[in-house]
């Protein structure tokens, strides 16, 4: 983990520096150097604009997130463990796993309007399939030894889905949360720079269409931040929930 | 008393859209008495373990019946408890947890649960491997966790599939010797599968041996040693000997006739 963390140091410092100094060579328009930048950054964080837009997006990836993950762990419990709801839905999620969700776009405004439950719906709609696939798949692949032991010390349908089915589909379903993440951040920025102007997108559009590349960059490089930072969240949800496979894994 | 009567089961085989009904077991009877220790060996197919998941009520056979003390079995039930092959225990618990399960499924409360299975843990020498993780474990101690998880529940019969099928030679050896100790104290009916003539003939009282699929009684046999047994002293004894040899012709006849 020590030399992993030194090692990333290294790669970021070493993109940093070369990044000021192609900065420095070339024009500053298309490529600013990070010292112009980190003083946009600035900027936009003590103006108070970075943080409200923020919030917003932020916002809307939560709610949008949480709609996913909990509809999509509900989907794929229940496609996993019975065949005929699998039969049932997996030609659509199939289908809509590997669509550009995208494309529903001006469904969805027809649908919700210009306000932010589009943009929630955007998310959601980015995240969910990736969720319902891998719960199915985990509990697809529970050890039929494991509910057959449970069987025979008498355990009932109940007792062997708590007790034998969620916990041994667990590190599935959160590989599939984590996977879900990433993709809502990215249906987050996608419904904010194609629907309405709000959030972290409309900054984007804004100081895209400006050229005003230093603001620009501030904000690509702040959303960087927000998938890292998320990412890292859902990993240690992922390590509290699973610990025992990580060890497993790690022999 | 289990009574295994006219016992057949089959099963559907698809292999590619080419559905077959395998047959597993053919009318197989058997009586098995109580603190009677029965081992059942056969070749690989022979539907030992079939025959086993019937009698703990885990499948259904398709003709015949099994009871107990005069009851069918139909389900499941608090009197058996399986030991299986590959001890199928639960990762993402402690070797206590493991124990404990069986006790939760029973309604036990959570103070006498961990009394009843910190008891048995130490009957098996597993007293200082509460808190592992059955990954933690070697074989030999994942096997003897699953053996402290069926009788913690205290059944009079216990069902073992193959359960040291999947530990070295030495340990083996040793978990054998343990098993027979512990029956001598608990004094349980015991229902063994293996496929090993020297296993079957030191532990049991009684070895049944049976062909290939579909699978029948071929012999069952009288073990004529004292017991308590020592490992030592049985596997020199002329009778061990003589016992293990008959059983190996047995079985090489119950297959040359199912080949040809």
């Amino acid at each position: 983990m020590n030399s992993r963390l030194s090692t990333n140091v290294l790669s970021i410092l070493s993109l940093a520096a070369l990044w000021e100094i192609a900065g420095r060579i070339m024009d500053s328009t298309l490529i600013p150097p990070l010292s112009h930048i980190g003083t946009a950054w600035w900027k936009l964080l003590v103006s108070g604009k970075l943080a409200a837009n923020l919030t917003t997006s932020l916002g809307t990836l939560a709610a949008g997130f949480f709609l996913a993950a909990t509809i999509g762990i509900l989907i794929g419990l229940l496609m996993g463990r019975f065949r005929a709801v699998e039969h049932f839905l997996d030609l659509y999620v199939n289908a809509l796993m590997s669509a550009p969700a995208i494309a529903f776009v001006p469904v969805l405004i027809m649908w919700f309007g210009l306000g932010v439950e589009s943009r929630i719906a955007v998310v959601f709609l980015f995240a969910v399939f990736v969720i319902i696939i891998n719960t199915m798949t985990g509990v697809k692949q529970v050890d039929s030894v494991l509910v057959e032991m449970a069987r025979s010390f008498g355990a009932k349908e109940k007792e062997i889905f708590f007790k034998i089915i969620l916990p041994a589909a667990m590190p599935a379903i959160m590989a599939g949360v984590r996977l879900g993440m990433g993709r809502a951040v990215k249906g987050m920025v996608t419904a904010e720079m194609l629907l309405t102007l709000t959030g972290v997108g409309a900054m984007i559009m804004q100081y895209g269409s400006a050229f005003a590349t230093d603001s620009l960059f501030a904000v690509i490089l702040t959303i960087l931040l927000v998938a890292i930072l998320t990412m890292r969240a859902v990993q240690w949800l992922d390590r509290r929930m699973t610990g025992w496979k990580a060890e497993i894994a790690i022999e | 008393m289990v009574e295994i009567r006219k016992v057949s089961k089959s099963f559907q085989k698809t292999v590619k859209d080419h559905t077959t009904r395998v047959k597993a077991l053919s009318d197989v009877n058997l009586s098995v008495r109580p603190n009677e220790f029965v081992s059942i060996i056969g070749p690989s197919g022979c539907g030992k373990t079939t025959l086993l998941k019937i009698i703990d009520g885990l499948i259904p056979c398709d003709n015949g019946e099994i009871s107990i003390n005069g009851k069918s079995v139909t389900t499941p039930g608090p009197d058996r408890a399986v030991v299986f092959q590959t001890f199928a225990l639960l990762p993402w618990r402690t070797v206590l947890a493991n124990v404990e399960f069986s006790l939760e499924l029973r309604q036990l409360p959570k103070e006498e649960r961990t009394q009843t299975a910190r008891d048995y843990l130490k009957r098996v020498g597993l007293a200082d491997f509460e808190n592992h993780y059955p990954h933690e474990l070697s074989g030999g101690m994942q096997q003897r966790a699953g053996l402290a998880r069926a009788l913690a529940v205290n059944p009079t019969i216990l069902l073992m599939d193959e359960p040291f099928g999947a530990v070295d030679a030495q340990t083996r050896q040793l978990l054998q010797e343990e098993l027979l100790e512990l029956w001598q104290r608990e004094r349980k009916t015991v229902i063994f599968i293996t496929h090993s003539m020297d296993e079957a003939v030191y532990l049991s009282d009684r070895v049944v041996v049976m062909t290939p699929r579909p699978g029948k009684v071929a012999e069952v046999l009288d073990v004529p040693l004292e017991r308590p047994r020592s490992a030592d002293q049985v596997r020199g004894d002329p009778k061990f000997v003589e016992l293990t040899n008959y059983i190996w012709h047995s079985l090489k006849n119950a297959m040359g006739n199912h080949h040809e």
